[in-house]
């Protein structure tokens, strides 16, 4: 068990950085779990801990030494690659105990500690098998165990459940989390899955473009996102975004579809500020069901366009100006909203309707640089500077 | 000729003939009616008479070996063996056949450590030059002997560095077969390294070798196929080589001379000093080794010429 | 459990200049290691057969040294080439390189018509006795693999030893195709009183050897080139009613083409370098004098024409890169069509 720690590392090859100036710091023990798009630069993240690419700048530590120029085999990591990569030569007794085998243990402690490892992923019994003769399932939980048998300091994932069918990922999502309590190993693991980052890690660390975008613990980032990219990341369906300013009383949209009152001192926002509105698809609600919002904002008409049914919920999807002749793939001007409602519902398509937004579920982001400004707008002031709900309809 | 047997017409039109007794007359109306027929002989033909030219000039070899005297038939007068024997005496044919394995063995070790390494980089490694240092590699095989022959007879005659005087020791061979043909394993192996699962390299780095490690421990067993097919080919190429086997030593048993020493000594004496009879028992007993090889590895020789002919 | 110790070391690795070379390896680049691990590869190549290469280029550019301790002369440019082009070293040269007119048997004398006289027959026979094998191989039958393995054998046999076969097949009194016998060629008025030492026969028995030991690689690439078609496109074809023939020729034939282009590329490289089979059939350099041949008899000859035999060298190097090239846009044109 240790600590890892990045200092300003760089990553560049010829012209491209795929990781900029990264700080980073997991703690002792800790799940962590870095999420991005692909190319954010959360593999090569990764590798540079494993040592298998060395950073252009920056330093590593992993416990308290500094490992930056350590090969891999001297960190004390072990790591499960998205690809598997059992090696197919091998059995899954040889698989496993490869990395003892090098460190040249005694067999008697080889063979106790593969049977320990084998138990933990549930493979007992098969240690004579080879790679091409299992399920995909059984070789990464033999991927899996060949990363837990030396008992290493750190265990790096990078997208271990990627190539497994989603039934199985469930099932070895919650494998891993009993993996994690059961060694209290520091675990890094690397998805582009938020459904794992949410659900295993005790931080996520979202990456975009080389940037570490925030690291906080999932509902942090769910509810507090610190920036555009990182509340467009984290939910699904993502949330719901619209261009805007800040008026003297609040704030309005592009096309003037959606407006919010508030008092801009309140909110640290100055009038005629550029600023994007967001909120997330669960957070709108039918003006019937305005009782079910903490803090309903004034009612927008909309028309609804298309329902998805999902079983659990219906996304519905509004229109703000149906007449208009709207550009849809501009997601991030006032024309289109997504609404999460209950299965029982009775909205239909094409339907004239009003809705209201949970004011302490609106955030506020700035318009140049997409940071964070406020998450909910429940406790400021409108423009009398009352502070309730009740306030909205002043003016 | 695109048939096969399991197809039904074919089969039925084939087990008909079997049982027809009929006049020719008959058989070549059938044939007319029915095309396929007419394609089964034609195989049949086809396939007798690339069997026949392909064998012949080994019976023939077999035939001038046993007869006795030295008048030649293509039914031998009777058999005897004693030619056999005679190689060994006339001249020291062990030592050459011993020197042609040797130079076989020493040279397709050589080859394929090198090959190893630079048909793994190829295979798997991404880096600038990658492309025209291929490219390069490739050109050599475009170049007659000939081409290299005369630097290299001066180097190893020692013209060029008085210490360095290769001619009449394996060296002189072993190096020129090396580089030669060390482009055709290094782009079979090429091949076979590009066909291993990516990032296993990274696991057992990770599981604690170095990068050499890797490669030994893990790629280099993996791509055991390759190994072979690029040895299996290295050894017959190295074996048959004329050029440089010929040029490089003064052709005597002592002077690692390989077996083209040997039977062009036994030629050259002419048939008054070495019976025919002689010069074929050695032709025999020198195309064994190649001919169990063939028979052993045909898989590996047929996927590995394939392979590095049509890749490139 | 208990956590790695932290200072464990592997095994092996007692420090010392190995460790630190260990340690040099595992910190290089992904480029430097491939360069790394190229090195023994380029040395080698370097040294035996790029080197030679340049120094046979640049010995070519020099005249010959007939007399004197030195390799070569004085430096003439591309002199030799003009010379041995033009015909205008003919005289010096063990045989000529080009044909001193336009008899048939000028033509079989002299080294560039002969190789390609040589190249061209053997290769065109090769394609067609080739295409045969490798249709034959490509059918289902009982003791195919013994059939493959026959057909490859004289591929592996050694020139030196093919070369004896053809020696006996030829040398006078002895094969069924001289003397009195109902093969002879002789009695056919095919053959002369002593082929091996009458150039065009001498060509014609090296041709034949060429095709006996060498059909088998264009057999098993052509091979190659008609089990990568999708026999699904037979049935296609089949259900459409095309006959055999039809078949062979507008789905095998298109398809296998490119392949066949690919092994006559290497047929011909070989072809034109021909050497071994001259000097191990007993026919000898001066009977039948191949590109190959001339370089080396020029260089070993009574007069050193080192300079020439250098030239000589390039030059077929030079005709092979010429076919190489007519091949390349030949292929280029067929994959393009």
């Amino acid at each position: 068990m240790a600590r890892v720690q990045l200092d300003d590392v760089v990553k560049r090859y010829d012209d491209v950085t795929a990781v900029d100036n990264m700080n980073l710091e997991i703690r002792d023990g800790e799940f962590v779990v870095l999420v991005g798009p692909s190319g954010c630069g959360k593999s090569t993240t990764m590798e540079t801990v494993a040592g298998l690419t060395h950073p252009t700048s920056g330093t590593v530590n992993i416990g308290d030494r500094e490992v930056t120029r350590l090969p891999p085999k001297d960190r004390g990591i072990s790591m499960v690659f998205q690809n598997i990569a059992l090696f197919p030569h091998m059995d899954v007794y040889d698989n496993i105990s490869f990395g003892l085998r090098l460190r040249e243990y005694e067999k008697a402690e080889i063979d106790e500690r593969v049977e320990r490892a084998a138990s933990v992923v549930q493979m007992e019994g098969m240690l004579d098998r080879m790679p091409d003769a299992m399920s995909g399932g059984q070789r990464q939980r033999v991927a899996i165990a060949r990363a837990i048998v030396r008992e290493p300091e750190v265990f790096l994932m990078d997208e271990p459940l990627a190539n497994l069918d989603a039934k199985l990922r469930v099932t070895m999502r919650t494998e891993l989390q009993r993996l994690h309590k059961e060694l209290d190993t520091t675990i890094i693991y690397v998805t582009h899955n938020q459904a794992e980052a949410m659900t295993m890690a005790d931080r996520i660390a979202v990456l975009n473009a080389g940037h570490l975008q925030q690291i906080d613990p999932p509902l942090v980032c769910y509810n507090e996102p610190s920036n555009l990219f990182v509340a467009g990341f984290i939910g699904s369906p993502s949330m719901n975004f619209a261009r805007g300013e800040v008026t003297n009383d609040g704030y309005r949209s592009v096309n003037g579809h959606l407006g919010i009152e508030f008092d801009p001192m309140d909110a640290g926002v100055q009038p005629d500020q550029s600023v994007t509105l967001g909120v997330r698809p669960e957070d709108v609600y039918p003006v019937a069901d305005a009782e079910s919002a903490d803090e309903p904002s004034d009612p927008v008409a909309v028309t609804s366009d298309v329902l998805e049914p999902m079983g659990d919920e219906i996304f519905v999807y509004l229109l703000t100006n149906p007449d208009a002749d709207v550009d849809l793939e501009d997601q991030n001007a006032d024309n289109q909203l997504l609404m999460s409602v209950s299965p029982d519902s009775d909205i239909e398509a094409d339907e004239e309707m009003d809705v209201v937004f949970d004011r302490s579920k609106i955030h506020l982001f700035d318009g140049d640089s997409g940071d964070a400004i406020v998450h909910g707008i429940t406790n400021l002031s409108t423009g009398a500077g009352s502070g309730t709900a009740e306030a909205e309809g002043d003016d | 000729m695109t048939t096969s047997q399991e197809d039904p017409t074919v089969a039925g039109s084939f087990d008909e003939r079997e049982l027809e007794r009929g006049p020719i007359q008959e058989w070549v109306n059938r044939a007319i009616e029915d095309p396929e027929r007419a394609y089964r002989a034609m195989f049949y033909v086809a396939m007798l008479f690339f069997m026949v030219t392909t064998l012949f000039p080994f019976y023939w070899l077999l035939v001038v070996a046993v007869t006795p005297g030295s008048s030649y038939a293509l039914v031998p007068a009777g058999v005897d063996l004693s030619a056999f024997g005679s190689v060994f005496e006339r001249i020291d044919f062990l030592r050459y056949m011993f020197n042609s394995l040797f130079l076989a063995t020493v040279t397709t070790v050589f080859v394929l450590l090198l090959a190893s390494l630079a048909g793994y980089v190829f295979g798997r490694l991404e880096f600038p030059g990658r492309q025209p240092l291929m490219l390069l590699i490739l050109a050599i095989s475009y170049f007659p002997p000939a081409a290299f022959f005369l630097p290299l007879y001066r180097l190893f005659t020692g013209n060029v560095f008085p210490w360095l005087e290769l001619y009449n020791t394996p060296g002189s061979m072993v190096l020129p077969f090396s580089s030669l043909f060390m482009p055709l394993s290094i782009f079979i192996l090429t091949t076979f390294y590009g066909q291993i699962p990516d990032g296993l390299e990274d696991a057992a780095r990770v599981e604690g070798t170095t990068r050499l490690g890797a490669l030994f421990r893990v790629i280099i067993p993996l791509s055991a196929p390759g190994v072979a097919t690029a040895g299996v080919l290295t050894f017959i190429a190295v074996y048959n080589e004329f050029f440089f086997s010929f040029l490089m030593t003064d052709g005597g048993a002592g002077d690692w001379a390989p077996i083209v020493g040997g039977l062009i000594q036994l030629q050259r004496a002419g048939q008054f000093e070495v019976t025919f009879s002689v010069m074929a028992a050695g032709s025999i007993i020198a195309v064994l080794p190649v001919t169990i090889l063939v028979v052993v590895a045909q898989e590996k020789i047929v996927s590995g010429l394939t392979s590095g002919a049509l890749k490139e | 459990m208990a956590t790695e110790h932290e200072t464990e070391t592997l095994p092996g690795e007692g420090g010392g200049v190995y460790a630190s070379f260990i340690r040099w390896m595992e910190n290089l680049s992904e480029t430097q290691f491939a360069y790394f691990l190229l090195t023994p590869a380029l040395l080698l190549l370097g040294a035996i057969a790029f080197w030679p290469l340049l120094s046979t280029f640049r010995l070519s550019l020099f005249a010959d040294a007939i007399t004197g301790t030195s390799t070569v002369g004085e430096f003439v440019g591309i002199q030799n080439y003009l010379a041995v082009l033009t015909g205008e070293r003919n005289a010096l040269l063990p045989a000529p390189f080009i044909p001193t007119s336009l008899s048939v048997k000028a033509i079989f004398g002299s080294a560039l018509t002969v190789t390609l006289i040589f190249t061209i027959a053997s290769v065109f026979f090769e394609t067609i006795i080739g295409f045969g094998q490798a249709l034959v191989l490509d059918q289902d039958f009982r003791g195919r693999r013994w059939a493959r393995v026959v057909i490859i054998i004289p591929w592996a046999v050694p020139i030196v030893i093919q070369g004896m076969i053809f020696y006996l097949f030829f040398a006078p009194g002895i094969g069924p195709f001289v003397g009195e016998g109902p093969l002879s060629l002789q009695q056919a008025g095919i053959l002369s009183d002593s082929p091996l030492q009458t150039t065009i026969d001498a060509a014609m028995i090296t041709i034949v050897a060429d095709i006996w030991k060498t059909t088998a690689f264009m057999a098993l690439l052509i091979l190659a080139g008609l089990q990568s078609v999708n026999r699904d496109l037979y049935d296609v074809a089949r259900v459409s009613g095309a006959s055999t023939w039809q078949r062979f020729k507008l789905i095998t034939l298109p398809i296998v083409l490119p392949t066949v282009l690919v092994a006559m590329l290497f047929r011909t490289i070989q072809a034109m370098r021909v050497y071994g089979i001259i000097e191990a059939s007993g026919v000898g350099c001066s009977t039948l004098p191949s590109l190959s041949c001339l370089v080396v008899t020029s260089f070993f000859g009574g007069t050193r024409l080192v300079g020439t035999a250098a030239t000589v060298a390039f030059l077929t190097a030079a005709f092979i890169g010429l076919v190489v090239t007519v091949y390349i846009i030949g292929y280029a044109r067929e994959e393009g069509a």
